[in-house]
């Protein structure tokens, strides 16, 4: 991993070239000749004749243009940015005439920086090539990143350069936008804020900012009248409260899968909805590794297919509303079977769960067995969609299992007072509708859109007289806001933040703001009549107090360096059970386990937050729209996902659009069959539906924010179905069409062999039980083999480790410049990615593909495998696709034609046609994102995977000018790097001590479609299941036929 | 002979087999003189006939939409057409093979039969040769626009270029650039060649300056003369031996764009015989849709007999058969390879979600042709004429069956997907029939479509008592006219 040395960091600003034209207010005086200019510009009269000429227009706005008039404009950008009041710093003015220290033009270098998802920093490490930010990495040093980073994390960067991001501040009144300055603002607040602060309300986005909290300290103790609330539509307050009910106060829950051997996810979603995913992710990976002692196995109860339901051992699906039963009659079962003794101060609660008899469900009593047999080693997880009561429950339980501080610890939540979300958007509305709030300040978030439906928040907002919203796009709530303010990306602000685990985060700016805007923590100071904010300050200074010993400039930039401060995790909580809280919770929970059922005529419909835009925040950018859901494969779109048999009871085909409604909200979702869903259930995810999100994200998906209420923002107990009539094409990148009778045959007798599975008990017992799959004549070659001197390169995937999330397909797609193709396209099964991930269901032999009522997931994620004998070299008329000296299937673009012989002869399917230019319509702006190392295709071009072949060459030519060999692991492959459970090894198979060539040795090791006589070079390592009884009913006993005769390993 | 007006009974029918004597290949009081007022009188007449223009008009019409299409594929991409990712090659290598196909007829009925001295083939083979040509420029419209980058596509030939490349010679697709060009051009000479004592003909019957000129530089100075005969007949010969592997070699090179990949349902080593087999079906079908209105419509009915029609419902019949063999083939060879997903493949042709095209490929092409068993179907001008089309439309269904269904579902099943074209591949294929009708037409108004000096030679008349005198060939037999006796 290459760091950037001290002394290279840019403390102070960068590049003058990618300078917005509005941002520069906030800083020092510089130039004085422009002083006349300047004063000449501050003068009403000629402000008033720039709002005449340009009341609308984008004046300021980038021309599409070559990177050489880019710069140029930009150079006269800043002459216009004297005219709008703006100075420049001297020192800025001539930033490379010195060349900074250690900096090469044109060498890429990366930085430690921050990001926060769901009051969360997460620590990446981003790739800047001459002062272009161009791809977001995870930060090692991290603890919630360790190196990868979630899907969503990576399409950051696009939101960076998304050219629908505001650029400008708007003062909306009487029906007109008028464009404004920071100065306008500033002193707007003057006058509102700090002369009546008494009806001052402020709505901010939750953070983990120590900086914010400091900033917050100041507005309360300046501002003592007016009223903080936070808000976020997606949280873990279910488990803060929970765990208030339980030991008295909010903590925070820090699960250790590594210490695993039983996991049970009640509707909990670890690896995807956590702040922690990653960690959990590869401590789940590392702990079903076979040549473990004791593999974990994993139980998981769900409404709809999660990625953690994916990897489960056994998962049942139920609904939403059942998922208290289920705990309950576990902890039933557990009590009453089993003698577990809860703790005394928990005893009042076995009355609640007494009545959940298990039925004799297996999944109940076997899961209890297990849990108990592993008293100490086993874990309890509750999702954030269950009430707090069932967390409660589920502490109880963990509690008497024995995993409080074994798999599970407690840490003190750092904002304990703090109400929970709902209540406290709730307790804005009340106070808004009640007439007291004069002005609203909105820092972050976007509530118009994602507050629950029943408060009606924008209908109140527009009763308060003066509204703020500060947002990276003039969205669903700026556009009722009296004052819209841009707000700075991550990556052009400084800032810091806390990981899951309390680790202090630091946020450095990669770029200059493009587009003028400012930081939270700026905005605030703006407010408490900071003139100049400077968030490079304050952040330090809140840094600095986190700093053992001498604090000194080195130690500032040592931390920047890293990224994280080492040794400001909290400790682990010491917790004891609150039996009167305890014992005044039953009565709830008694309430939650007598649920009834939902019915198929009036099912209940389950919210989650989407796997890709997650609340909403990332509708408008592109990567994550096309990015196929890990379940589902849509793209473009958020389904109502139904079980085959209640689609097949309530009429609904796939495709079909249907009305769906409560409480007087009506939503329209297209049906999604989808395998594995709870029955006379449905799941809808949110962050949809956007309708100001910008020109890609706008009108994408339905909005179920409307069916979402305050008291139950993750369930719709009942919901009325009602059919449409009309239906529009899934973009879907698999299964494009309802499959027939043979296609579901020959699809389900080849899951077998593409994607292989044994229990972990039959591997043990004969580890050669994957190649009994193979049965083909012993593999000769026609030709001569190529003798490989120095590298050849090869893969390995262990699909025992990949969960499906999705991380590798945008890394792919960041590094390697993939195009979007949009809906249409996708729908014409166009899509580019390089990478994707083939999901596959799995069923009992002898279902039918409407009868599938459950059934077990497997992915496998898919690239070029760079055959040995390439299918597609041989074809190709003019010699566009070739092997390199080290083994790798290159594309050489420009020798290109475009015949497409080379993708029908692919039997993997992996090559991608540039069937239009997808990049024509790209702005200037987006082009900053492209990495410089890889060709941007031409339309008429067939691309793939090369093994980022630029990666490659980079090390070697490193490699070459220290004269050294390249060490195993030096090389990295973007999908490799950022795998959260590392389950992509790259390396040299000339190396016999390599991991990729160790990995191959695997007794799990096989080539998929291997007998073609490819010889494939990434090889898949098979998967492992963990069922109780291994390979009796129900486990993954692989059919042996044929003598060993015909298992011929595949050579190569 | 019966005077009555149906045609099985006309004079017109020389179908009726006498083991006594050969049937006539031309009927009616025909003589060197009338075949030629018969053929020239087409090219001289004074004034085009309307039916002519408005075929020719809609005919240039649909011309106009194929290149409408070409322009706007160019301009914006393949992308325009259905083409997706399982399914990379869709109508435009469908149509390419198709047309390719139709263009085996002609080089089939010159070079092959001439070599197997089928003297019936004189009446019909500059047809079929015409028709080739037109196939063929048909079809080589297609590979060339197909490709991504169509500025590019001359890299497919190996020019020197400043990258000391050569294209790659494993490829099918470069083998296809050979075969089909060597087709072309030597179908081309071959038609031409043949045309020349014709051309001389319509030359010396010119009554303006133009006509004499055009003509004249057409015929290459052909002054019938001994010598020329004898240059004429020796080249034509040794062309019709370089033609005949040709025919044979075209589309097996093209079947191994399909047979040498290792697409379960294009890897088979039938894919030669079958496609040849195929092609000469096809081939034969068109000439016959053609063939029929045209004798009609410019009453050669005398020239072009029930017989050669009947001849050619044989071929059909015959080749129907190979195709149908072929079918049932790979379907066994599927089973019997114990290769699941070659066994898949063939299933899903049959059964899955292209079972629709696959059924309405059998039907036409293995079920319409058995109509031909019976003699009164064979004579029957309509079911004749009915049963090539259906021909025509089941053997482009084949091509559409092979490439699609293969491709659609090969061996991922998470790559599986279903192809439908766009309306640009509608219209360019319906264009392309545009391309091929104009080229026909012009080639009925302008050049001899029935070989005159070839027919001539087949005439009793070139047969004098002299059997050192007989004309060129050997001809075995006398030639009777209906009326009875030898003519003189």
């Amino acid at each position: 991993m290459r760091y950037v040395e001290e002394g290279k960091l840019r403390e102070t600003r960068l590049s003058a070239a990618y300078r917005g034209p509005q941002q520069e207010i906030g800083e020092k005086c510089g130039l004085t000749y422009w002083r006349s200019l300047d004063e000449l510009a501050q003068t009403p009269e000629f402000k008033e004749a720039v709002q005449r000429e340009f009341p609308n227009d984008e004046w300021d706005r980038l021309p599409p243009a070559t990177r050489r008039q880019f710069l140029k404009v930009m150079g006269a950008s800043i002459a216009f940015a004297g005219l709008t009041s703006c100075r420049w710093p001297k020192e800025e003015i001539v930033p490379f005439a010195s060349r900074p220290d250690g900096r090469t033009p044109g060498v890429p270098e990366q930085y430690a920086t921050a990001m926060e998802i769901g009051g969360s920093a997460l620590g990446l490490l981003v790739t800047s090539v001459d002062g272009r930010p161009i791809k977001n990495e995870g930060n090692p040093l991290h603890p919630d990143s360790l190196g990868a980073l979630p899907a969503m994390a990576q399409a950051d960067i696009l939101q960076l350069y998304d050219p629908d991001r505001s650029r400008r501040l708007i003062y909306r009144q009487g029906g007109q936008d008028f464009v404004k300055t920071w100065d306008d603002f500033a002193s707007w607040t003057a006058e509102h804020i700090s002369d009546t602060p008494s009806g001052v309300a402020v709505l901010a986005a939750p953070t983990s900012s120590p900086s914010m909290a400091r900033m917050r300290r100041h507005f309360d103790e300046t501002f003592p009248q007016a009223a903080w609330y936070e808000y976020q539509p997606i949280s873990r307050d279910a488990e803060r409260e929970g765990t208030t009910i339980a030991y008295g106060r909010p903590l925070r829950v820090h699960p250790h899968l590594d210490h695993a051997r039983v996991i049970a996810c009640f509707d909990a979603d670890p690896f995807f909805d956590h702040p922690s995913a990653i960690p959990l992710a590869r401590q789940f990976a590392d702990a079903r590794q076979p040549s473990k002692d004791g593999f974990c196995r994993l139980w998981v109860a769900e409404p709809a297919f999660t990625i953690t339901g994916g990897q489960a051992d056994h998962r049942r699906a139920v609904p939403g509303s059942a998922v208290p039963k289920l705990l309950a009659s576990v902890a039933r079962e557990l009590v009453a079977t089993h003698q577990l003794a809860l703790s005394e101060e928990a005893v009042n609660l076995e009355a609640a769960f007494g009545a959940a008899a298990s039925d004799g469900d297996v999944f109940v009593t076997e899961l209890a067995a297990d849990l108990m047999a592993h008293r100490g080693s086993s874990v309890i997880l509750v999702g954030v969609g269950q009430a707090p009561a069932v967390h409660a429950l589920a502490a109880v339980l963990n509690e008497a299992l024995g995993a409080v501080g074994r798999t599970l610890s407690y840490t003190e939540v750092p904002d304990p007072e703090r109400t929970t979300h709902m209540q406290a958007i709730s307790d804005l509305v009340a106070r808004m509708s009640s007439g007291t709030v004069e002005t609203l300040l909105i820092l972050g978030g976007n509530p118009v859109y994602d507050a629950p439906a029943d408060l009606g928040f924008a209908d109140v907002l527009a009763k308060v007289p003066n509204t703020v919203h500060l947002a990276l796009y003039d969205d669903e709530t700026s556009k009722r806001c009296s004052w819209h303010l841009p707000q700075a990306h991550s990556l052009e602000a400084w800032g810091d933040g806390r990981a899951w685990n309390g680790t202090v985060t630091l946020q450095q700016p990669l770029i200059e703001p493009l587009y003028g805007g400012r930081s939270v923590i700026e905005v605030v100071a703006t407010l408490l009549g900071e003139p100049l904010p400077n968030g490079h300050d304050i952040a330090r200074e809140t840094a600095l107090t986190f700093l053992d010993g001498e604090v000194t400039d080195t130690s500032w930039k040592h931390a920047l360096h890293d990224g994280v401060i080492d040794g400001t995790a909290w400790q682990p909580a010491v917790v004891e059970l609150d039996g009167s809280r305890l014992a005044s919770a039953g009565a709830g929970l008694a309430g939650l386990v007598g649920a009834a059922s939902p019915s198929v005529q009036r099912p209940e419909l389950n919210l989650t937050a989407d796997r890709k835009v997650f609340d909403g925040r990332w509708a408008n950018n592109a990567w994550q729209q096309e990015l196929p859901d890990a379940i589902t494969k849509t793209t473009w779109d958020n389904t109502l996902q139904v079980a085959p048999p209640t689609a097949r009871d309530l009429g609904l085909v796939e495709g079909d659009l249907v009305e769906v409604s409560a409480g007087g909200a009506t939503v329209e979702l297209p049906v999604c069959i989808v395998p594995g869903q709870a029955a006379a259930t449905m799941t809808a995810a949110l962050g949809y539906g956007r309708t100001a999100a910008g020109s890609v994200g706008n009108g994408v998906g339905g909005d179920v924010y409307r069916l979402r209420m305050a008291l139950s923002p993750w369930l719709v107990p009942e919901v009325d179905i009602r059919k449409t009539g009309r239906t529009i094409p899934l973009a879907t990148t698999q299964d494009h069409f309802a499959i027939d009778a043979i296609g579901f045959g020959a699809r389900n007798n080849r899951i077998s062999t593409l994607v292989r599975e044994a229990s972990i008990d039959h591997y043990l017992a004969d580890p050669e039980v994957f190649h009994h799959f193979d049965h083909h004549p012993p593999l000769v070659s026609l030709w001569k083999d190529k003798e490989y001197e120095g590298e050849q390169w090869g893969m390995a995937i262990d699909l025992n480790a990949c969960n499906g999330c999705n991380a590798c397909v945008v890394a792919c797609q960041a590094e390697n410049n993939v195009p979007v193709v949009g809906r249409e396209q996708v729908i014409n099964q166009r899509e580019m990615h390089w990478l994707r991930i083939d999901r596959y269901f799995k069923t009992e032999p002898g279902v039918g593909p409407l009868d599938v009522d459950d059934a077990e997931i497997v992915f496998q994620p898919m690239t070029c495998v760079q055959c040995e004998n390439a299918p597609c070299e041989q074809v190709c008329p003019v010699a566009a696709t070739q092997h390199t000296e080290d083994g790798i299937n290159a594309m050489v673009y420009n020798r290109c034609i475009g015949t497409r012989y080379c993708s029908n002869n692919c039997p993997f399917k992996v090559r991608r046609f540039n069937f239009f230019n997808y990049h024509k319509d790209l702005q200037e702006v987006e082009k900053l994102q492209f990495n410089p190392e890889v060709t941007v295709r031409s339309r008429g071009v067939m691309e793939k995977c090369t093994y980022c072949i630029q990666r490659i060459q980079k090390v070697r030519i490193g490699a070459r000018n220290d004269n050294r060999p390249i060490s195993d692991g030096e090389i990295v492959p973007a999908c490799a790097q950022t795998c959260p459970t590392k389950a992509i090894a790259f390396g040299d198979l000339n190396d016999p001590t390599s991991e990729v060539s160790r990995l191959r040795e695997d007794n799990r090791a096989y080539a998929t479609l291997a007998e073609l006589n490819i010889r494939p070079r990434t090889q898949y390592l098979a998967r492992l299941s963990n069922k109780v009884g291994g390979d009796g009913q129900g486990g993954h006993a692989p059919a042996h036929h044929g003598d060993d005769l015909t298992h011929g390993k595949e050579a190569g | 002979m019966s005077t009555s007006t149906s045609v099985a009974e006309s004079y017109l029918n020389n179908t009726t087999d006498d083991p006594t004597r050969r049937a006539p290949l031309i009927v009616g009081d025909n003589d060197f003189h009338s075949v030629t007022d018969a053929v020239c009188g087409i090219i001289e007449m004074p004034k085009t006939p309307p039916a002519w223009w408005i075929a020719f008009f809609i005919s240039v019409s649909l011309t106009g939409v194929l290149f409408a299409m070409i322009t706007y594929l160019i301009t914006t991409g393949v992308g325009v057409w259905g083409l997706q990712a399982p399914v990379a090659w869709g109508w435009a290598i469908v149509n390419f093979v198709f047309w390719v196909g139709i263009g085996h007829a002609g080089t089939l009925i010159s070079a092959v039969l001439f070599l197997f001295r089928q003297r019936w083939r004189t009446s019909i083979n500059r047809f079929a040769e015409g028709m080739t040509i037109f196939a063929v420029v048909c079809a080589g419209v297609f590979p060339g626009i197909h490709v991504g980058r169509v500025w590019v596509a001359y890299w497919l030939a190996p020019i020197p270029n400043q990258m000391s490349m050569w294209p790659n010679f494993r490829s099918p697709l470069l083998w296809d650039v050979f075969a089909v060009g060597t087709y072309a051009t030597v179908s081309l000479l071959f038609w031409y060649m043949g045309m020349i004592p014709d051309l001389a003909t319509i030359r010396d019957r010119a009554k303006s300056k133009v006509r004499w000129f055009i003509y004249g530089i057409l015929s290459l100075g052909w002054r019938s003369s001994n010598r020329h005969w004898h240059r004429f007949e020796m080249a034509y010969l040794l062309l019709a031996a370089l033609a005949t592997p040709l025919v044979l070699s075209v589309h097996s090179v093209v079947s191994f764009d399909f047979a040498v990949s290792i697409v379960p349902g294009w890897h088979t080593t039938i894919f030669p015989p079958y496609f040849v087999a195929g092609a000469i079906f096809s081939g034969f079908a068109m000439v016959v849709t053609l063939v029929i209105p045209t004798r009609k419509f410019f009453h050669l009915e005398e020239i072009i007999t029930l017989r050669h029609l009947e001849s050619m419902a044989k071929i059909m019949l015959a080749t129907g058969m190979m195709v149908g063999l072929a079918y049932s083939t790979e379907f066994f060879i599927a089973w019997y390879s114990g290769n699941s997903y070659e066994a898949f493949a063939f299933l899903n042709r049959a059964f899955g979600p292209y079972a629709w095209a696959y059924w309405i490929m059998v039907s036409c092409n293995v079920i319409v042709p058995q109509v031909f068993w019976f003699k009164k179907f064979r004579t029957n001008l309509i079911v004749l004429w009915v049963a090539s089309i259906l021909i025509n439309v089941g053997m482009w269904f084949e091509r559409f069956v092979i490439v699609v269904s293969s491709l659609s579902r090969d061996y991922l099943p998470s790559s599986w997907g279903y192809y439908r074209p766009s309306i640009v591949d509608v219209l360019t294929f319906v264009g392309s029939f545009g391309l091929f009708m104009t080229l026909f037409l012009l080639f009925v108004r302008f050049l001899p479509i029935v070989g005159m000096a070839e027919v001539k030679g087949v005439m009793p008349q070139a047969h004098l008592k002299d059997v050192a005198a007989q004309g060129h060939g050997d001809y075995h037999g006398d030639i009777l006219t209906e009326r009875g006796g030898v003519k003189s």
